[in-house]
Formats: structure tokens, sequence, C-alpha cells
């Protein structure tokens, strides 16, 4: 136990004084901090705000009416694209100056209203998340209904409270609302995808490492297989926890700062309106999930006598890790978390950490089922765990060829 | 304090590598464990290091099976390595407490060891970073900082410089000295045959020889004399039949029947001393002595593989 100890403090401090755990760690801290405290400054620019700077957009009222019609034409697009400076074009100007104007760029975008029915808009390269025509819509369909309702005598505050009537509804989830859950679903799925995965592979090179330099040679001699196994394993989960913990805590520490300039976007506010249990699950399904794919790495890389080798050894596993998540992932994405595959997927230890998480946190799961996945994720841990010391044993002396899985299921029964 | 190897008998699958392996190394003393490459040396130090357990047979220390958690072993590999990327001091703290140090003793034992083979410069230093002498003498620490009662050390010579061997006699001496059981292994005889007293020489996974070194030698027939003149010719023309080149330089002269035929006669080949007296006052000889097996001809005789096949006298 005493030298789990030292395995487990001299394999983590060997993570905490990595340039690339710190780099990305900080990297990671940064960035969310940054994109946390983009409506902060960006609010703070707001209080004066350069109206000049803001792109031209071009509006011509181009059908006979009222001036005040027209000027409520002209202020109700004020209003409607506050992100624009919009201007009233010229009475003698044709449809084809505005167009003209667009073409050479001297608007960003023109309006030309044939009446409250019709209008044309133009823009020299319509983005994909352009919405100008369907706020325009909007807005001159009910200026059209207002006037309507006004030339057949309705009094304007009676339109007012026609237009103004609020509609009640009332949405009742009785499971997950998978709307709401969706988001920081898929991040966290995403974030257990990465750290599994990039963790695992730390593993298998740093068991393989030890072989190719020859260190092995010296500690199989100090330490007993199970505890330099296990020592490792645990210390790169702990490693992985911890980076996690720093990214998602800040994220939260940086949204609780900032909450105020998030109220907005209704995105940012679903992914941080998590239930805490959540993070219960995902630091749960995170520790198994781990621990079962660090020892089958860990394993492969003992039996690696030279880094370049390690790669294609440890395929199998990534591969099998990579399709388990991608299926559970194109499911969540699809909505089908109740799926029949999700279903055996979140019983399967192999990718059981990622589906029964999905489940867990998209829709409603009876409580035994998640204790039925669990026991069977914390046996195969267990199996894996003493068939991974079993290899490793053998593994670590093995130089030269590297040895097929027939190989070393032979030394295993051997040893 | 006795280390002894019992009947150790160990197969990997369907291949025999060592069978019934028996030696003693003595408490105080340095045991050479020879062989040819291939042989079982390393697998007999694996077994005895608990690397992995005998197919039958026992390590036993002082007549009782050897208790790991106790005793404490020094091992200097064969294939040398530690972490290249990391700084000399913390690895060479860290393996001495998976040795079963605390972290004040470890670091205590280390810097000892570091500024008693003059590399206290490099401690904070990366592995890397240093000669392949210095790296081997780094190696030397994490087998000897926690003060080991068994030293086990593979090759420990290869590799160094004379000055750099010179400190590392001065080291094992000192250890020996302690009373610890020193193991060596190594294909420098002249290393082994300076330090070792007795040696344990496995040809083929089997012990072909063990015992006190002086013993073994002592044990040849001393039926052979050893000449070493500037003018071999005269000597090879009167005695064809007994007289011969030696392999490394120098004549041999066996003392058969065949030299009562010297004219005027030599005294009785019984007589060695009058014999050798007789030859030296005939020819211009600058050595005479009876000839007694290098470590590296007893080697050779019985690590090859026809024990008859060399310059062994049996």
């Amino acid at each position: 136990m005493k030298q789990f100890g030292h395995i487990f403090s001299f394999e983590l401090k060997y993570y905490f004084k990595s340039k690339v755990f710190i780099g990305i760690t900080l990297f990671l801290v940064l960035l969310i901090a940054i994109v946390m405290f983009v409506p902060r400054l960006a609010s703070g620019e707001d209080d004066d705000v350069d109206v000049s700077q803001l792109p031209p957009m071009l509006v011509k009222v181009d059908f006979e009416t009222d001036p005040a019609l027209a000027s409520m034409v002209f202020s109700n697009f004020q209003s409607a694209f506050s992100d624009y400076r919009v201007l009233a074009a010229h009475d003698h100007m044709t449809k084809e100056d505005v167009s003209g104007m667009v073409a050479n760029r001297e608007v960003a975008c023109a309006f030309v209203l044939d009446s409250l029915t019709s209008f044309t808009y133009y823009v020299d390269d319509l983005s994909m998340y352009d919405e100008n025509s369907t706020v325009a819509a909007t807005l001159l369909g009910n200026l059209y209904r207002m006037n309507v309702m006004l030339e057949s005598g309705l009094s304007p505050e009676e339109i007012e409270e026609i237009m103004q009537t609020p509609i009640e509804s009332h949405v009742e989830a009785l499971g997950n609302d998978q709307t709401q859950n969706f988001f920081y679903t898929y991040i966290m799925l995403f974030a257990l995808y990465v750290v599994i995965l990039l963790y695992g592979q730390m593993t298998a090179s740093s068991v393989a490492s030890e072989k190719s330099s020859r260190a092995m040679e010296l500690l199989i001699t100090s330490a007993k297989p199970l505890n330099m196994m296990f020592g490792k394993v645990l210390a790169a989960c702990t490693a992985g926890l911890v980076q996690l913990a720093a990214v998602f805590g800040s994220a939260f520490l940086f949204y609780n700062i900032n909450k105020s300039y998030w109220e907005d976007n209704l995105m940012i506010r679903m992914i941080f309106d998590m239930p805490p249990s959540l993070l219960g699950y995902l630091l749960a399904f995170f520790l198994f999930g781990f621990l079962l794919y660090a020892f089958l790495y860990g394993a492969i890389g003992s039996t690696v006598s030279k880094l370049e080798e390690l790669n294609s050894s440890c395929m199998p596993v990534t591969l099998l890790y990579v399709i388990a998540t991608m299926t559970v992932i194109m499911n969540v994405a699809m909505g089908e978390t109740n799926s029949t595959l999700i279903k055996v997927l979140s019983y399967v230890p192999f990718s059981s950490p990622l589906a029964m998480f999905a489940r867990v946190a998209m829709s409603s799961v009876a409580w035994y089922e998640i204790a039925i996945s669990f026991a069977i994720l914390a046996a195969s841990v267990v199996g894996v765990g003493v068939l991974s010391a079993k290899i490793y044993r053998v593994g670590v002396l093995l130089y030269g060829n590297r040895p097929t899985l027939k190989d070393i299921f032979k030394m295993i029964r051997r040893a | 304090m006795t280390l002894t190897l019992s009947a150790i008998e160990k197969s990997f699958g369907s291949k025999k590598v060592l069978t019934g392996v028996s030696f003693s190394a003595e408490g105080g003393k340095a045991f050479g464990l020879l062989g040819r490459n291939g042989a079982g040396k390393t697998t007999a130090i694996r077994i005895l290091m608990d690397v992995f357990p005998a197919d039958s047979g026992e390590v036993l220390l002082d007549g009782r099976p050897i208790d790991y958690r106790h005793v404490s072993l020094g091992y200097l590999p064969e294939e040398r390595g530690l972490y290249p990327k990391k700084i000399i001091w913390e690895q060479l703290v860290y393996f001495a407490m998976l040795k079963g140090l605390t972290r004040a003793d470890a670091i205590a034992a280390v810097d000892k060891w570091l500024a008693r083979l003059g590399l206290s410069e490099y401690r904070n230093k990366k592995l890397d970073t240093l000669s392949k002498g210095n790296q081997q003498k780094i190696q030397l620490i994490t087998a000897l900082a926690h003060d080991p009662a068994i030293v086990v050390l593979d090759e420990p010579f290869s590799g160094l410089d004379p000055v750099n061997a010179m400190l590392l006699k001065d080291v094992v001496k000192e250890e020996i000295a302690k009373g610890k059981i020193v193991l060596f292994s190594s294909h420098q005889m002249n290393y082994i045959e300076e330090f070792c007293d007795s040696i344990a020489i496995l040809n083929q996974g089997r012990v072909a020889l063990t015992g006190d070194l002086h013993s073994i030698k002592r044990a040849y027939p001393r039926n052979r004399l050893f000449i070493r003149t500037e003018n071999e010719a005269p000597l090879l023309s009167a005695f064809p039949e007994v007289c011969r080149k030696a392999p490394g330089g120098g004549l041999f002269f066996d003392l058969a029947a065949a030299v009562f035929r010297a004219w005027p006669p030599l005294p009785a080949a019984e007589d060695k001393s009058s014999v050798m007296t007789a030859l030296a006052g005939r020819y211009d000889i600058d050595e005479i002595k009876v000839w007694e097996p290098s470590l590296n001809d007893i080697f050779v005789a019985y690590a090859g593989n026809d024990p008859m096949a060399s310059g062994g006298t049996q």
C-alpha cells in the first residue's frame, strides 16, 4: 500500500508538472473565461454605441401613402433593426439605384417596399443566418393589420390591446426535457469522450516509455506489478478529474460572475441550468469508464517494446471506444435516447458509461436500471483490472516482436 | 548470512531455462555468476529478485525461505535505463522510497551517494543530459541507496572508463566489507577474478561448476608448466611431444613421461621445482611456473559446449 502511494504520487506529480497538462488546462480555462466575459465586455461598450459605426441599411417606401404611415414604417424598421443604421431612401431614387448601392457596398442591405404586403430585400451575400427578411415580414404584417383595423374604425388603444393579448402556455415535461438537456448532455458526453481517450492513451504511452527506456528492468524488481498498474492508472484518473474539475469549475464560476449578462442567451442558460445530480453521475461514469479503458490501455502499453508500435497496438481499443461514443452521440443528436440500441449499449460495459449517462441526462431511467448498469460496469472494471495486471506482469518482460493476442493469453495462463 | 538457490527449475512454455540450479553466496564475500549469453543468468537473477516465481526449488537465506518483505535487495540490471526526461535527484529518491526508505532517509541517502560518486553537480539535471558513464553511476545509486543486504550487479563495469572503474571497485569493496552478499554477473573475467571468492558457471540452464574459486583452481591437475622466453625454438625442438605454444603467448610444458627422454635426463616429473630449476639452467627462460588455469580458461572450459575442446587440462 505504501508502495502504491509512492507510485501514485510520483506519477501524479509527473502530470501536474507536465507542460502539456498545465498548458491545456490553462488554455481551456482562459478560453472559457474569454467566452464567459464577452457579453459583459460587449455590454460595457453598449453605453456609448457609436451609431455611425453600424452597417447602413436603406429603406425605400415605394408606394403612395400618407407621410404619417411612411414615418411609422421607418421608425418601426429603426427599432426592429437596432444593429443597423437605418436610412430612408430619397424619393427620387429608383429600385435600380437602391440595388446598385447594395452591389457597390455603399449600404449593407436594403428594403424596397412595394406595399405593406410586398417588399424586396436586397443584400450582397445572403448569409445562412440572415433573418432580416423574416423580421421585416413580421413587422410589415403587424403594420398592415394595424392599418386595416385603424381604417375599420378601431381606436389605437383597442388595436394595441388586441395586438398585445398574451397567450398563456404551459409545458409540463413529466420526464426530462430534451430541449433543455441536449446542450449540456452533448458537452459532457464530449468531455467524457476526450478525457477518457486522452488519459487512457497517456497511461499506455507512460507504460510503454518505461519499457522502451528500460526503466522497467529496475521497476519490476522494485515494485509489485499490481501496485505499478494501479498507481499509474489512478494517477492518470486523478489528473483527468482535476482537469475536468478545473474546466467545468471555471466555466460555472465565470458564468455565475457574468450571469446577468447571459440572460438573453437561451442556449448558454440551458447549459448551466444543469441539475447537480447530473454532475455526480458524470463523475461516477467518468471514474468507472476511465478505469475500464485505462486498464486496457496500460496492459497494451506493457506489451509494446518500442514507442512507435504503440499507436497500432492501441488501435483496437481506441476503435471500440470511438465507435461506442459515436453511436451514443449520434443517437443523442437524433433525440433517440430511448431506442433499443441505446438501452442495450447502456448495459455493455464498454459503452455504458456514455450510453447510461446520456439516458440519465435525457430521459427517465429507473434507479434499478442505473444500479444494474453500474454493477456490470464495476464488475468489468475489477475483471479487466485483474486481467490487465496479469498481462502487465508478463508484458513488461517481453522485448522484441509484438506479441499477438493469442500469445498474450497463452502467457497469462502460464503465469 | 548465506543466500542459497536450491534446485531451481524454470520453464517458459516448452523451453526449459533453468534445470536444478543450486549455488550459495556468503555475506562479506563477492559471488560471481558466470555463463554465456542465454545461459539463464538473468532468469536466475529475476527469480532471486522475486520478479517471477520458480517452477520448483527455493531461494533460501540462512537456510530459511527468503522473506522479501524483510530483506532488501539492490539490483543493477544489465539493460540500463531510468527515466531519461526526469530530474535525476527526483527519480533516485523515488526508487529509494519504492525500496522502503522514508522520504527523509531517501533524500539523505541519495545526496550521500551523489557526493560519493562525484555527481552532486548533476543533482537537478535531467538524466539524458549526462554521459553514458555518468548515467551508469546514477543507475548504480538505485542499486545501493537503500543499503540493501543483497546486491546484484549485472555487468557493472561495462562502459566505464578506467578511473570510474576504479571508483566502482572501491565502492564494491566497501559493500563487501560491510558484510553484504554481493552477486556479480559479468563477462569481464578479470573483474570477477579480482573480486569474487566463489563462482557458479551456468551452461544451458544448468550449473556446470560452482564453488570456491581458489579451490577450483587448485583442483586442476598441477602437471603443466608455463614458460615465458624470448627464444622459444630450442625448447620446442628439444621437447616436441610436451612443449607447445600457449594460446595467450608463452609456452606450455606438460610434465608427462616424455620429459625423461631428454638428455641429460631431467629430474622426476613429480619434483616440479627441480624440473623448473633444471630447465631454467639449460635454457634462456624469463619466467617459469606451475600453470594454474585463469578464470577465463575455466569459463571457456565449462561454459563452452564441449568442456574438452579448449585449454582445460582435464
